[in-house]
């Protein structure tokens, strides 16, 4: 076996070792513990507030859009810091690059907002 | 080999030739503004954007034509980015394909109420991916381009957004683009596993020594399968007609000549460069795609009764006499590439002329069917001749441009001297024949039938949809009787 493929081989036995010791003491659980269920412990949890509804409920589209401006400047941070850490090097090419990006994507937040999306109607 | 990645090396400002990268930079610009424009006026500016979107497409023409008219090839970024004659003629191609859609969209989006201004954005931008394709010799600008290319196609596709139909075609058309792109970016990353460079030139050189046969054969499978859903080959073509039908007729266009052909450029210079020693690999697989394609979609078109449905089955049989010479590209390569591109010209122009007569005829008729062309001499004469020199093109009947686009690719299949080569061409051939039945049909429900309304109200054809109309005639008459289009190719086979 190489050595690349034995690197892999920790990988796996590391994941196996994981799912041992979770499955393990859960089953442990499951044998030593008395079992008497009454409606309140059967109840989903959900940091201790009691669950409305169910589970198939519908949420607004209007978070979807927040979502998705998120996702965009998320990933401009992304590059943003690589570049960040070596702006010295590249000098005013460097900064004038990364202002024709910022524009461009400031360009869809403007639109967005010009456009009222983000008025939360 | 890490340690000398992460050693920092002195920063050289890359070397950025301008004027080749003119056509882009400008559109990107223009884009920009056009944007900036929409949002400072909003409806006081809306019905300007359709003309300031055109204006800067044929502004990007003119850094092609002074490129042209400089004849140099321009390498950029270490042959990632090649402008040449290849590229700048079907960045023409594309610039002139944008305009005649926006012509023939602004009656259409501004009639149906839709959102105007942004469509015309995103027509931008889809064109922006497809100049920069043009241009990509480097597996990953190729995918960035097509990527640009197809997300602003997945929203425009679902325009119509109260209509189901609409929405499903939208739906369906992301769901296999996305899938396509996958299957893709997996063969892609199979091929720099093999060649260890993403550049098509490197990877052309690496293959001819390589010796992971297997592995190699895979990835070329696999890029060349994800490229058949991007042009609809049989039989990665199912989602076509759906999305043909639900999506603006406008857009349709759009998708069917100037979507499709980016992604032929993408496949021709994927295969005649980085696929180039492996023509034993990739011309059976080629030869199979493109015979299943035309066959099939001829036999299914047919059948059909909607004419945005017929012109989607057409299309899929006209991408698969496209793919014939790369059938045969290992004998015949610089043949293979000017025929293919001789093909994607006259194909933008008769394609491009048979949807404006569609959407034009719709404004009356209200309805897709084939039977709705019924009576066209009585209500409208001259848009009855402009669809019947599309329709002969189409057909490849002289001297539309379409006999000659044909005649290239049979050219190029007898030229490489083999028995595959003359099979294919046999195929294609009774291809043309069965083809012909289902254009000549729409010949002869506009010249015989009667109107299904069995009214003559008089019918005016709005300015842009005639300087459309005139543009696409010219062109499929202009190409087919003085053969302009080869002496423009020729310099393409030139390496």
């Amino acid at each position: 076996m190489s050595a690349f493929l034995r690197d892999y081989l920790i990988v796996i036995l590391f994941a196996l070792l994981a799912c041992g010791v979770v499955g393990g003491f859960i089953g442990l659980g499951a044998i030593f513990r008395p079992n008497r269920p009454t409606a309140g412990k059967v109840q989903n949890y959900e940091s201790g507030v009691d669950p409305v509804g169910d589970g198939w409920s519908q949420s607004q589209i209007r978070y979807y859009i927040f979502a998705l401006l998120f996702v965009m400047f998320d990933v401009e941070a992304v590059f943003i810091f690589p570049w960040a850490t070596q702006l010295e090097t590249f000098g005013y090419f460097g900064l004038v690059e990364m202002v024709i990006f910022i524009f461009i994507l400031a360009l869809g937040l403007v639109y967005a907002w010009r456009k009222g999306v983000l008025r939360w109607v | 080999m890490l340690a000398q990645a992460v050693e920092v090396s002195e920063f050289v400002r890359p070397h950025i030739d301008w004027h080749a990268f003119a056509p882009e930079l400008i559109l990107l610009a223009w884009g920009a503004l056009v944007t900036v424009i929409d949002l400072i006026g909003l409806e006081k500016t809306r019905r300007y954007i359709p003309g300031l979107t055109g204006i800067g497409f044929l502004l990007a023409m003119i850094p092609v034509l002074t490129l042209w008219n400089d004849g140099s090839t321009r390498v950029l970024f270490d042959g990632a980015y090649v402008v040449d004659e290849y590229a700048l003629v079907l960045k023409g191609l594309f610039l002139i394909t944008g305009y005649v859609v926006v012509l023939f969209s602004t009656y259409y989006m501004a009639d149906g109420d839709y959102y105007d201004s942004e469509y015309y954005q995103l027509i931008a931008a889809s064109l922006l991916g497809m100049l920069v394709m043009t241009s990509a010799r480097d597996l990953i600008s190729i995918f960035v381009a097509l990527e640009l290319i197809s997300i602003p196609a997945y929203l425009m596709a679902a325009w119509r957004k109260r209509d189901l139909k609409s929405n499903e075609a939208g739906l369906k058309y992301m769901l296999m683009g996305v899938f396509a792109s996958a299957i893709m970016l997996y063969g892609m990353s199979l091929l720099y596993g093999v060649a260890g460079d993403t550049r098509l030139s490197v990877i052309g050189e690496a293959f001819t020594v390589s010796e992971s046969k297997p592995l190699f054969t895979l990835a070329v499978l696999f890029t060349i399968i994800g490229f058949a859903f991007k042009i609809s080959a049989v039989p990665f073509h199912t989602w076509a007609p759906d999305t043909y039908e639900g999506a603006p007729t406008p857009l349709t266009a759009f998708l069917a000549v100037a979507s499709k052909t980016a992604g032929f450029v993408a496949l021709v210079s994927i295969i005649l460069e980085g696929f180039s020693g492996q023509a034993e690999v990739v011309e059976p697989f080629m030869w199979i795609l493109s015979a299943v394609t035309m066959t099939v979609g001829n036999l299914i078109a047919l059948k059909q009764t909607n004419i945005v449905r017929m012109l989607a089955y057409s299309g899929i049989a006209q991408a698969g006499y496209m793919m014939a010479p790369l059938a045969v590209y290992g004998t015949v390569s610089d043949a293979a590439r000017s025929s293919i591109v001789t093909y994607l010209v006259i194909y933008a122009a008769m394609n491009l002329g048979a949807f404006t007569v569609v959407i034009a005829a719709a404004r009356r008729t209200k309805s897709g069917e084939v039977a709705s062309f019924g009576g066209m001499i009585n209500w409208s004469p001259g848009l009855m001749a402009a669809m019947t020199v599309f329709l002969f093109s189409l057909a490849g009947i002289p001297p539309m441009g379409g006999w000659l686009a044909k005649w290239q690719i049979f050219s190029a299949l007898l030229e490489a001297d083999r028995n595959t080569g003359v099979a294919l061409a046999i195929v294609a051939a009774v291809n043309s024949v069965i083809a012909a039945y289902y254009y000549l049909n729409i010949a002869k429900q506009m010249w015989f039938l009667p109107s299904p309304e069995g009214e003559f109200r008089p019918f005016k054809v709005p300015a842009a949809l005639t300087a459309a109309l005139v543009i696409t005639v010219v062109l499929t008459i202009g190409m087919g009787v003085t053969g302009f289009v080869p002496e423009i190719t020729e310099f393409v086979a030139a390496p």
